[in-house]
Formats: C-alpha cells, sequence, structure tokens
C-alpha cells in the first residue's frame, strides 16, 4: 500500500542535477546545549530541539561524521577517482537491489549477470587492458555526492526508478506547511514531525530542554482526537526521506567498499540496516523513533539506486549531534537476520575498525591515484573476499557443523548468540547516581586517563622510544615489578596506546606488539607459538616456533621480510621460570643478539625475581628495572575522584576512609574501587528496600561511611567469629575444652581423647547431658571441616590430633558472652 | 487406585516436601535482609546493570548455601528468562584447570546449542571462553559460574581462577562468579594475584537459631490448602501439629536435637525420619513420632558395633585396654595373644580358645573399625605381627561392657584392673 502511495507522490527522476545546497549555515543556528552530552549513557536520548531547517549541508556534517584526519586525507583524494554523470538513459536492469524480499538475496544470480556484462564488455574493447579488473575505490564522488567506504546512504527501494526520485531535501512544518527559512523548527519526541515554534498552540519561545511533545501526540495520548492540519488543495504534503525510510519505502545501507565494474558503472557493497518494525520481534516498546539495527546481510548495489547521505550514529555521538538534521539515525544493535536475535554493537570494534581505516588509507594512499597499480592490491582484497563468502556459505550450510571450541583460535557459530528481545528495563530507565557510580567503579571500565603514574609511564615511553626509534634498533630488556593492583599492566599498556596513535601520526616508526600473560599459557614452552603467531599469524608446534625465532633473531639472517621492530610483553613473567630456566633464557638472549630487533618488557610482582635466577639470566634481564610502590592513600583517592567526576554519589570522607584503609594494608587501587563500588551497592540495595518500604522518594541516598564500613567490615573481617557464635551448643563445649586444654598444658596439639575428657567433665560439672562420644567427635570433624579446627580424618577416632586455626584469643573472645552457655567464661 | 488413605496423602506431600531444597529454602527467601535477597540483590544487579562481579558463600555444611543460590538462579530466570546461562562446576570434579576449561565450553556449547569439540587444547578453551563471555556481554546474556567446593579450586597454580577474574575485569562482559565453600579460610587460598582481582564479596550462612526451627517446621509439615485431602482431615491435621509444635515437650525434642547440631539439614533429617514414624490409622502425627525419631537419627555407632561383639572379642579389646594401661609401646596380636593366655592362669575359668578362632575374632575387631593397624607400613606382613591401636577409649569400652546384656563379670573385673 506504502508503495502504490509513494508511486502516485513522487513524479519525475531528478538523477543528473547536482542537490541545491541550502543558504542556511550554521551561523543562523543557535547552538543548542544538550543536557546529557556529558554522560555517554545509552538511557534518555533524545533529540528534540532540532533546530536546523533543512538537512545540513555535506560539508560540515561530513568532517563532524570522518575523524579529522581522515577527512583531511579524503580530501586529497577525492579529486582523482572521475566524478562521473550517468547518462539518464543508460539504467542497468541489473542494478537496482532485488526488490521483494531481502533476505533472498542471491549473490549467484548478479555474479553470472555481471560476468555476462564483462564478457560483452570484453568483445568491445578487447585492446583494452586496463578495465578488466574490478577497480577498487575508496572514495567516489557519484552524483554531486561523495562517497567513500563507512559511509551510509539511503538506497531506493524499487527498481522503476521513476518513484522515489523527488527527494524533498527541505522539511516543512507540520502546520503552515513552509519550510523552515530562517525560523527554528522544533522536532516532536514521538511523531518526529517538525513544527515551527510560532506555529505550535500556545506558541513556544525558545526549545525546551528534556522532553518536547507535540500538541497533537498528547491528544492521542488522552485519547482525544486532534487532526493534523490538512495540507492546502492541490499542494501534497511531501514527505522525507526520513519518513520514508522508517515507514519502510526506502532502505538505508552502509557502504562497506566501493568499486568501478568492468563496464564503467559505480557499485559498492552494502549493509543493510532495518526498522524496528521489520524484525522479528517487532517494535519494541523502548524502541527509538529513529532508532536503526545495523543487519548482518550485505549485497552489492548499483551507486545509481542510492539517494545521498544519511547518518547512522553510535547513541554516544547520537546524544551529542543535536542538531544534525532530519537524516540522523541511531543504531546500537546489530540484528542477526538468519537467527532473529540481537546484538550490542560493540565499541571496540568500531574502534579497531578506526584504527584498520587509518592504516588502510596510509597503506593505499599510492594505490588509488593510479588504478593501474593498485591492481594488485585490488585482487588480492578480492580474493579475500571471495574467502569471506565462502566462509558464510560454509557457515550457513549445516553439512559440515564445525566446532565452536577449537578450529585453531578460529571461532565459529557465535553469530548464534544474541537476545531474542532487548531488554527493555536497560534502555528505558534510567540510571540513578549510585547506579553510574558502581557502573564506572567497576574493574573493566578502562578509566580515560591513568592518574598518579605518570613518572613510571614517562619512564616506560622513553625506554621505549629510545629503543626503537634508535637507527639499528639496540634490543633491551625491562623488568617491572610491584605489587598486584598497582597499575603496572595498565601503565605499559597506555603507553602502547599512546604511542600507536604516534605510529598513526607517522612521528615513529611502525612495530608489532605482542602480549603475552604466563598464567594464562597451558604450559611455558607454549610461549614460543604463542610469539610466533603474535609476529607472523601462524601456528605451529613450540619446537618449531622456537626453531623459527631462533632463526628470525639471530644475526646471520639479515635479509628478512619484516624489519619492524618488535616489542614483547610479557606478563606475569615469574611462571615462565622452568627448571632449567631455558624459557627466559631464551627469551631474554634473543634481544642481545645484534639485529634482533626485540625490546621485551617483563612484569612481576617480586622485587628481587632476577636475583632469585640463573646468573646468566639476571644479568641479562636484571639492568633496567622500574619499581610500582603501592598507592599512598592520597593517589588512591584521586583514583577513586577522577573516576566519580560528575557523578554525585559518594560522600567525600567516605572516598578518603576507604582509601585510607586500603592504603594502610595493601596499597592496592583495585581492592580500594571493589570497597567503594561494594559501598555503592550496599547503599543502593538500602535506597531500594525504603523505595520498597515507603513507597515516597525520601531523598537522595549517598554512600557514606556507614557503607564504606560495612563494605570494609564484609572484606576484611574473618568471619569465624559469627561462626562461633551461631555454632551448636555442644561445638561451643568442644571450643571451650579446646582452649582450656591449651591452657592447661601449653601445647596446642592435643588428641580427641584427651579433650573428650576434658567435655565430659565440663558436662558432668555443669548439669549439661555428655552426648557420647560418637557425638562428639561429629561435631569435632564438623569444625574441622570449617576449618575452625585442625584436625585428622575421624577414621582415627581418639587417636585423631585437633589444633584450633584461629588464635585462641579469639575463640575466648566469641564464646566469652555466649547467652546459652553462661558457665563457659569461667574455664576460658 | 482405588480410595486412597488421607494419611498416606499427607505422608506423600511432606516427605516430598522435606526432599525438595527449593521449597524448603522458600522459608528463608520471605524472610528480609537474608542472604537470599542479598544474593538476589548481587545477582540481578549483575543481569540488569551489566557488570561483573564475584561473590563467596562461606558457611558450614548443611546451611543451604547452594540451596539458596540454586533458588535465586531460579528466580532470576524465571524473571529474565533467556538472560542468564548458568555454568556448574565443582571442585572434586574439575579442580584440574584444564579439564574445568573444557567443561566450561562443554557446557557454554549445550547452552547455545553450538558444536562442541572435545579435542580442543587449553590454548583454544580458553580463547574460546574469552570470546563467549565477550559475545554474551553483547547480547545482555550474563553467565553465572558456579564453583562448588570452592577451596579446592585453589590448589596448584589457580589458572583457571585467574583467567575467569581476569576476564571480569578486562573485557566488558556480564558474568558472576559464585564461589561455594564450607572452609571459612577460603578466600585466605586464594593466590595474591587472583585475590587482588577477587572483588571479596562474601555472604555468610549461619546455622539458624532454635526459634526458627519451630517456624520452619510449620513451614514444611503444614498440610496446604490446594491439596487433593479432604478438607476436614487437613484442618484436623493442621490443628494437632500446631498443637504438638507449640507444646513444651516439642521444645524439648528440638532443643536436644540442636544441642550438638543445629544445621537445616540435620532438622529435615529429623523431620524425614519423624514423618516415617507416623501412625497411617491415627492419621496424624503425635510427639511420640518426634521423640521416637531422635534416637535413630543420633546413633552411636562404636557404642552399636560394641553391643554385636563376641565375648571372645570383648575379651580381646579388654586385654588390648589392659596393655595399654600397662603403657606396652608395641602391640600387635601376639602380644594380645601373650596376655589373653595369661588370663586363665589368674583366674580359674574355661573360656580359653585355640589360637586361630581367635584371629578369627581379632580379624573381626579391625574390619568393625574398634581395632586398626597403627600406620600403613608393613602391608606385606601377616595381621598377626603388625602393631595395632584400639580406637575406643577406656569411658566407652565401659559403657559397652555394661551394657552388653550377658557379660561374664570376670571381664568387669578385668575392665577395673584386677589381676
Amino acid at each position: 500500500m506504502a508503495e502504490t502511495q509513494q508511486m502516485k507522490k513522487f513524479k519525475t527522476p531528478s538523477k543528473g542535477t547536482p542537490r541545491a545546497k541550502h543558504p542556511i549555515s550554521l551561523d543562523h543556528h543557535i547552538a543548542p546545549q544538550t543536557p546529557q552530552s556529558a554522560t555517554p549513557s545509552a538511557i534518555n536520548l533524545r533529540r528534540s530541539h532540532r533546530l536546523t531547517a533543512a538537512t545540513p549541508e555535506h560539508r560540515p556534517a561530513l568532517s563532524s561524521f570522518n575523524t579529522p584526519k581522515s577527512a583531511a586525507k579524503t580530501r586529497k583524494i577525492c579529486e582523482d577517482p572521475p566524478s562521473i554523470l550517468p547518462t539518464e538513459t543508460s539504467i542497468n536492469p541489473a542494478s537496482p537491489p532485488p526488490v521483494e524480499s531481502r533476505k533472498k538475496r542471491k549473490f549467484q544470480e548478479k555474479s553470472a549477470e555481471k560476468r555476462k556484462d564483462s564478457r560483452n564488455v570484453k568483445c568491445k574493447r578487447a585492446a583494452d587492458r586496463k578495465v578488466k579488473k574490478k577497480v577498487y575505490h575508496k572514495k567516489v564522488v557519484y552524483d554531486g555526492g561523495e562517497f567513500s567506504a563507512g559511509h551510509d546512504v539511503y538506497v531506493k527501494r524499487r527498481s522503476d526508478a521513476s518513484s522515489d526520485d523527488e527527494d524533498p531535501e527541505v522539511e516543512e512544518c507540520r502546520v503552515c506547511f513552509k519550510p523552515a527559512g530562517r525560523r527554528v523548527l522544533i522536532e516532536c519526541d514521538d511523531c518526529l514531525n517538525g513544527f515551527h515554534l510560532k506555529c505550535l498552540k500556545p506558541p513556544l519561545k525558545a526549545v525546551p530542554d528534556g522532553d518536547w511533545v507535540c500538541c497533537y501526540c498528547v491528544a492521542r495520548k488522552n485519547g482525544e482526537v486532534m487532526e493534523f492540519p490538512e495540507p492546502q488543495a492541490g499542494k501534497k504534503r511531501a514527505r522525507t526521506a526520513r519518513e520514508k525510510l522508517l515507514s519502510s519505502d526506502l532502505w538505508a545501507a552502509r557502504i562497506e567498499s566501493l568499486w568501478k565494474e568492468v563496464d564503467g558503472t559505480y557499485w559498492f557493497r552494502a549493509r543493510w540496516y532495518i526498522i524496528p518494525e521489520e524484525t522479528a520481534v517487532g517494535r519494541q516498546p523502548h524502541n527509538l523513533r529513529r532508532e536503526l539495527y545495523r543487519t548482518n546481510d550485505f549485497a552489492d548495489v548499483e551507486m545509481e539506486s542510492t539517494i545521498r547521505h544519511c547518518f547512522v550514529m553510535s547513541p554516544r555521538e547520537f546524544a551529542n549531534a543535536a542538531d544534525g538534521g532530519d537524516d540522523v539515525f541511531l543504531c546500537e544493535y546489530e540484528y542477526e537476520v538468519q537467527w532473529h536475535s540481537f546484538k550490542r554493537i560493540a565499541e571496540i570494534d568500531s574502534n579497531e575498525n578506526d584504527g584498520e581505516k587509518v592504516v588502510d588509507n596510509d597503506a593505499d594512499w599510492n594505490s588509488c591515484d593510479e588504478s593501474d597499480s593498485g591492481s594488485d592490491f585490488n585482487s588480492e582484497e578480492e580474493a579475500a573476499y571471495e574467502n569471506e563468502k565462502r566462509n558464510r556459505l560454509s557457515q550457513s550450510s549445516s553439512l559440515r557443523p564445525v566446532a565452536a571450541n577449537s578450529r585453531k583460535g578460529q571461532i565459529f557459530g557465535l553469530q548464534k548468540i544474541g537476545a531474542k528481545k532487548i531488554p527493555e528495563n536497560l534502555r528505558s530507565r534510567k540510571q540513578t547516581d549510585l547506579e553510574k557510580a558502581k557502573s564506572t567503579l567497576l574493574l573493566a571500565t578502562v578509566p580515560k586517563s591513568l592518574t598518579c603514574r605518570d613518572r613510571e609511564m614517562n619512564e616506560i615511553t622513553t625506554f621505549i622510544k629510545g629503543a626503537i626509534c634508535d637507527e639499528q634498533c639496540l634490543g633491551r630488556c625491562l623488568y617491572v615489578h610491584g605489587v598486584p593492583g598497582t597499575g603496572k599492566t595498565m601503565s605499559v599498556l597506555a603507553v602502547m596506546r599512546n604511542l600507536k596513535s604516534e605510529v598513526d601520526a607517522g612521528s615513529i616508526r611502525p612495530y608489532c606488539f605482542v602480549e603475552i600473560n604466563g598464567l594464562k599459557l597451558a604450559s611455558p614452552e607454549n610461549i614460543y607459538s604463542v610469539i610466533y603467531e603474535g609476529l607472523t599469524g601462524h601456528r605451529v608446534g613450540w619446537k618449531k616456533a622456537l626453531n623459527l625465532l631462533n632463526a628470525r633473531f639471530s644475526d646471520e639472517n639479515k635479509c628478512r621480510k619484516d624489519t619492524r621492530p618488535c616489542i614483547l610483553l610479557i606478563d606475569e613473567l615469574d611462571l615462565l621460570v622452568t627448571r632449567n630456566q631455558a624459557v627466559l633464557y631464551n627469551i631474554l638472549d634473543w634481544p642481545t643478539r645484534p639485529n634482533s630487533k626485540l625490546i621485551v618488557i617483563g612484569i612481576a610482582n617480586t622485587m628481587d625475581l632476577p636475583e632469585k635466577l640463573l646468573p646468566r639470566i639476571s644479568s641479562r634481564m636484571g639492568i633496567q628495572r622500574l619499581c610500582f610502590g603501592p598507592y599512598n592513600f592520597q593517589q588512591l583517592q584521586e583514583i577513586i575522584s577522577s573516576r566519580l567526576k560528575g557523578i554525585d554519589a559518594f560522600e567525600k570522607v567516605a572516598i578518603e576512609f576507604a582509601s585510607r584503609k586500603v592504603a594502610a594494608v595493601s596499597g592496592d587501587a583495585r581492592r580500594a574501587l571493589e570497597i567503594c563500588r561494594r559501598a555503592a551497592e550496599v547503599a543502593d540495595y538500602r535506597a531500594k528496600k525504603t523505595a520498597l518500604s515507603s513507597s515516597d522518594a525520601s531523598g537522595k541516598v549517598m554512600a557514606g561511611m556507614a557503607d564504606v564500613e560495612a563494605a570494609i567490615k564484609e572484606m576484611f573481617q574473618a568471619p569465624h567469629i559469627q561462626v562461633i557464635r551461631s555454632c551448636s551448643k555442644l561445638s561451643k563445649i568442644f571450643l571451650a575444652a579446646m582452649v582450656y586444654e591449651l591452657y592447661k598444658t601449653g601445647i596446642g596439639e592435643t588428641t580427641f581423647e584427651k579433650l573428650a575428657m576434658v567435655v565430659s567433665s565440663f558436662c558432668a560439672n555443669n548439669g549439661e547431658t555428655f552426648p557420647g562420644y560418637d557425638t562428639l567427635l561429629k561435631v569435632g570433624c564438623k569444625l574441622g571441616e570449617c576449618r575452625l579446627l585442625l584436625c585428622e580424618p575421624g577414621t582415627r577416632h581418639k587417636l585423631q590430633k585437633l589444633q584450633l586455626n584461629y588464635p585462641n584469643d579469639d575463640v575466648t573472645f566469641a564464646l566469652k558472652d555466649s547467652k546459652d552457655l553462661p558457665w563457659l567464661a569461667k574455664y576460658i | 487406585m482405588g480410595v486412597e488413605n488421607p494419611a498416606e496423602v499427607a505422608k506423600f506431600i511432606i516427605r516430598s516436601r522435606i526432599a525438595d531444597p527449593l521449597f524448603v529454602y522458600s522459608y528463608f527467601s520471605q524472610l528480609p535482609d537474608s542472604n537470599y535477597s542479598k544474593l538476589k540483590y548481587i545477582i540481578s544487579s549483575s543481569v540488569t546493570e551489566a557488570c561483573n562481579n564475584s561473590v563467596l558463600l562461606l558457611g558450614p555444611r548443611g546451611c543451604g548455601k547452594t540451596a539458596v543460590l540454586e533458588l535465586v538462579l531460579e528466580d532470576l530466570l524465571k524473571e529474565h528468562p533467556d538472560m542468564i546461562s548458568v555454568v556448574k562446576l565443582n571442585g572434586l570434579l574439575h579442580s584440574d584447570n584444564n579439564c574445568a576449561l573444557k567443561e566450561i565450553a562443554r557446557q557454554v556449547c549445550m547452552e547455545h546449542q553450538l558444536q562442541f569439540s572435545k579435542m580442543a587444547s587449553f590454548d583454544e578453551n580458553s580463547k574460546f571462553l574469552l570470546s563467549i563471555l565477550r559475545e554474551c556481554g553483547l547480547a545482555h546474556k550474563t553467565i553465572v559460574f558456579v564453583l562448588e567446593e570452592f577451596d579446592l579450586f585453589t590448589e596448584g597454580k589457580q589458572r583457571l581462577l585467574y583467567s575467569l577474574l581476569d576476564a571480569m575485569q578486562s573485557v566488558s562482559s556480564q558474568a558472576v562468579v559464585v564461589g561455594v565453600s564450607c572452609r571459612l579460610d577460603a578466600d585466605q587460598l586464594l593466590e595474591k594475584r587472583v585475590r587482588s582481582r577477587f572483588s571479596h564479596r562474601k555472604l555468610l550462612f549461619l546455622s539458624s537459631p532454635g526459634e526458627d526451627f519451630q517456624r520452619l517446621a510449620e513451614h514444611i509439615l503444614l498440610l496446604p490448602m490446594d491439596s487433593r485431602l479432604p478438607n476436614d482431615f487437613r484442618a484436623s491435621f493442621n490443628e494437632k501439629l500446631l498443637n504438638i509444635l507449640a507444646g513444651e515437650e516439642f521444645k524439648g525434642v528440638v532443643d536436644q536435637l540442636c544441642y550438638s547440631d543445629s544445621t537445616v539439614s540435620h532438622l529435615l533429617r529429623f523431620l524425614f525420619c519423624a514423618v516415617c514414624h507416623m501412625d497411617l490409622s491415627s492419621g496424624s502425627l503425635s510427639i511420640q513420632n518426634f521423640k521416637s525419631a531422635l534416637p535413630s537419627i543420633q546413633r552411636q555407632p562404636k557404642q552399636e558395633a560394641l553391643k554385636d561383639c563376641s565375648v571372645l572379642q570383648l575379651y580381646l579389646l579388654v586385654c588390648m585396654k589392659r596393655l595399654e594401661v600397662k603403657e606396652v609401646e608395641l602391640c600387635n596380636f601376639n602380644s594380645i595373644m601373650k596376655e589373653y593366655k595369661s588370663i586363665p592362669d589368674s583366674f580359674q575359668t574355661c573360656d580359653n580358645f585355640a589360637r586361630n578362632v581367635c584371629l578369627r575374632a581379632f580379624e573381626h575387631l579391625l574390619q568393625r573399625g574398634l581395632v586398626s593397624f597403627q600406620d600403613n607400613r608393613g602391608q606385606g606382613q601377616s595381621t598377626e605381627f603388625r602393631p595395632v591401636k584400639l580406637l575406643i577409649s577406656w569411658h566407652e569400652l565401659q559403657q559397652g561392657l555394661q551394657s552388653f546384656p550377658s557379660c561374664p563379670v570376670l571381664l568387669h573385673k578385668l575392665m577395673a584392673r584386677e589381676g
């Protein structure tokens, strides 16, 4: 139905004409402040005060979309690919995407047709050698717009190109049907219509903070009928591309790669977006109006069927894009079309992609300029494509099931994992300050900047730079030591991240970095194969890897391909100590060889690990050392409060108390964070309890001293006193007899027989019944199980040796004022 | 089936309730501020707020650590269907790192219908673990790792705990590691690197005091409304039961029961015995049932073993006792035999058995565990020459002799060190 409607509406194709740029530019905009732009929370996204009158010009939007660096580069490149204006007559029958169902798009058909095409072309220009291959481009200027991999575009849904082409770029006010002009349009959060501030009843003076819903939607919610004003007769209301997309008359896709076919047409590989209505579960209550899902469905699409750019953003970007225009969408989840399941899009993933993109740009800087020289590279990429396709096929075919947990480091079948429905509570709820505090105090959340370790990080940086930047790259070793939780690994990794960005910027030479954790290796020897895999990507057995590595790092092999210096980070180095210490020796010996270009950073806890090793190892390792001392309380306080910046959940004294307490014991930052997190949990638990019982939100709950105290108590206090207090009467008598016996004899160890005598005399003197030896033995064994006592197995019966596991003062303290056995006090 | 006796049905209902820990511990879930609500808060906050957590459940055996955990998981699975998967490991079975990782991979594969290969190496399995944690985190799925007998996982290098807890601090996943242990010092057993990564949340399970027992008994024994029992039967049964439970006599029984062991599982065993003693013809529980159940769960195995001994065996035991009193260092069958032979000389009796008969009796004593070899050395040697020890004390032996129906007077005298 929607399609027929649309057929009527749009009349003339306006393909070749460059789009009119709107005169309205940024200086007309009042820069709005999104209330929640500071926090990256996925919840509570809104951009109701959209101030643009029309779609923004592409240039500013693009540069905000790309990283500034890549934008600068792209501008350079885009001069080279010819901006073509395809003739209107040549509408290729194969070009538009298949119409009916996305899921049944078949690659084979298309490729067959393509082959036919290419054959034709071959016949025509048999002499021309150059055009026989697909030519991949980073950037294509097409139809007046600039397209590159990673951009999002609208794609026409229908093959007959007559319908979709009128493209109202100017959004109109829903009331007066005039374009925004210089006035401000405000967007309703519910129906997404735009309104002039003046056209509203009552008119608004300024864009309100927070959610805003238009009077029509309010009326509809209240059950009243309030029609939108009808446009004047003879004038149709033009639908914007956004409206068409959300009513599934258009498609949105992400360009994965671009190429020029042999016949000169431009194609791209599209990764489809899907609107919530098209998923298996349909629109869910928490879906935002502008939400899209990224799918894992790909297709090859001709450039001709694109309309223009749209902007699909991550929630964080979306929250910040206050005036992004009408073509801005939010995408947080990936939709698995085969299994109908959802998965969040990993932030790390996108970061990695960004990194790769930059590197890629570097790599084909030259290759894109000359399409010939790029042919090698392209064919490689093509081969990779084919592989990928084959992989996909083999995955989908159930004939050859692949084990998920084996297969040489590749893991298959994980696409099956995914939520069938996105849980509602995660998105529709607003986080309280305590909950925010809890999530930011997690060990897994990496802080934006490391505090308190500047000196050490500088030292590591100078060490690595000194080693890399020298022309011949002397091999060196650095030994980093310090007690757990003092930020050793984190600092080294932060340094490596900084260096990587410097590599990207081109100020230092590229290097390769291998990170290994000693405790995660199956055996110390395995480290060879892990290193080799990290360097080359091939997996071999450790013996072969050792030989290969020896050859690689040895002197003779001067003409090897990979001349980058190599940085090896070995965490938990002490786990590599074998009996003859051969593994450590080998690893630490490589850097000393000339031309090895290997740098080893070892991390361990003990200060004197080199001294404990053989002299030939300690002489290689012990020269440069770096000590991470335990944090003192000011540093811990700084670490915690830097994480809690902007969140009003903790009293200041509480943080200081926690950090002083931890600094006095261990100086372990993890411990301090965990204490604070636990305190926040305790406070949150309390808050939720009171909210349940009293049902009125009585003020804000902050984590205070009492909560920190409770958390510390839970962590540091051994539970034995509580257990002793709550155990049965006979167990108490038993323990008292142990203490009595200890005082009497002065020897910690006693036997069951002696103890039973004491117990029976206790019982006889105080009017308790003596339950018999067997019951007593059972009680003793139970105490031994909890490790209140250390005891031999119960089969030894009267010969069983017993000893208190905790200091007798603790036991005395716990038993002194027990209510049910007041007479115990006189024996202990 | 014909007409069923309502008493039999009631018995069946109560027994099946006692055997079902989920039902028993649902009593504790109603209490405010119980371990149930704390644990549920910890795990559910991990589910709803997408964070990692680790917690240790400590407490003596029989206090319901595992049962409460099961109850929490059951409730959470109902609340958040399809969002939680549970991986269960037991220290007795999976204390070996390699096999623990393999088991984790197997259970995860089962849960998500992935193909599992048992040939996969340690490396591959640990990589699989990391990527599955990450994927599940992205799909808002929580993995709960339950490590029973947590203390046994702390043997060796603790690679499993390290890789689990290290994943918690590096991968943005949502997983909960729940350790269950009866050792109170379980967190002290962790290696320093592992301990630093462990969150040190501890929940202590204590045995409940006597007042709770009565309410728990009511919770279990009172017949429910929605059973297929006739209404008047149920009413009279419940009324009688409440009378008993409120009575002083029952309190005495409970006190006696809690005197040695006040854990919930002990109470359950007691109630089970009591219900088994229920008289079907009267159709209700009586205080007598509870009283007779008490001795049947407080058995005295050594005393009972003595009761079944033959007179000759008692003679041998007494001889060993006498040797012990004389402080003979090394005692084996030959020296016992010597002592035994010396008795008839001083007291003119006719009980004089041949050596091989005595040896047979002695072997029986060994098998009953009243006597044991001193050490495990010399297993090739024949029984006669290996040094042995008496395992019961003087008091127990005397008690046994007194309760023995046809004990010769001579034995008492011998016990009293005459002759």
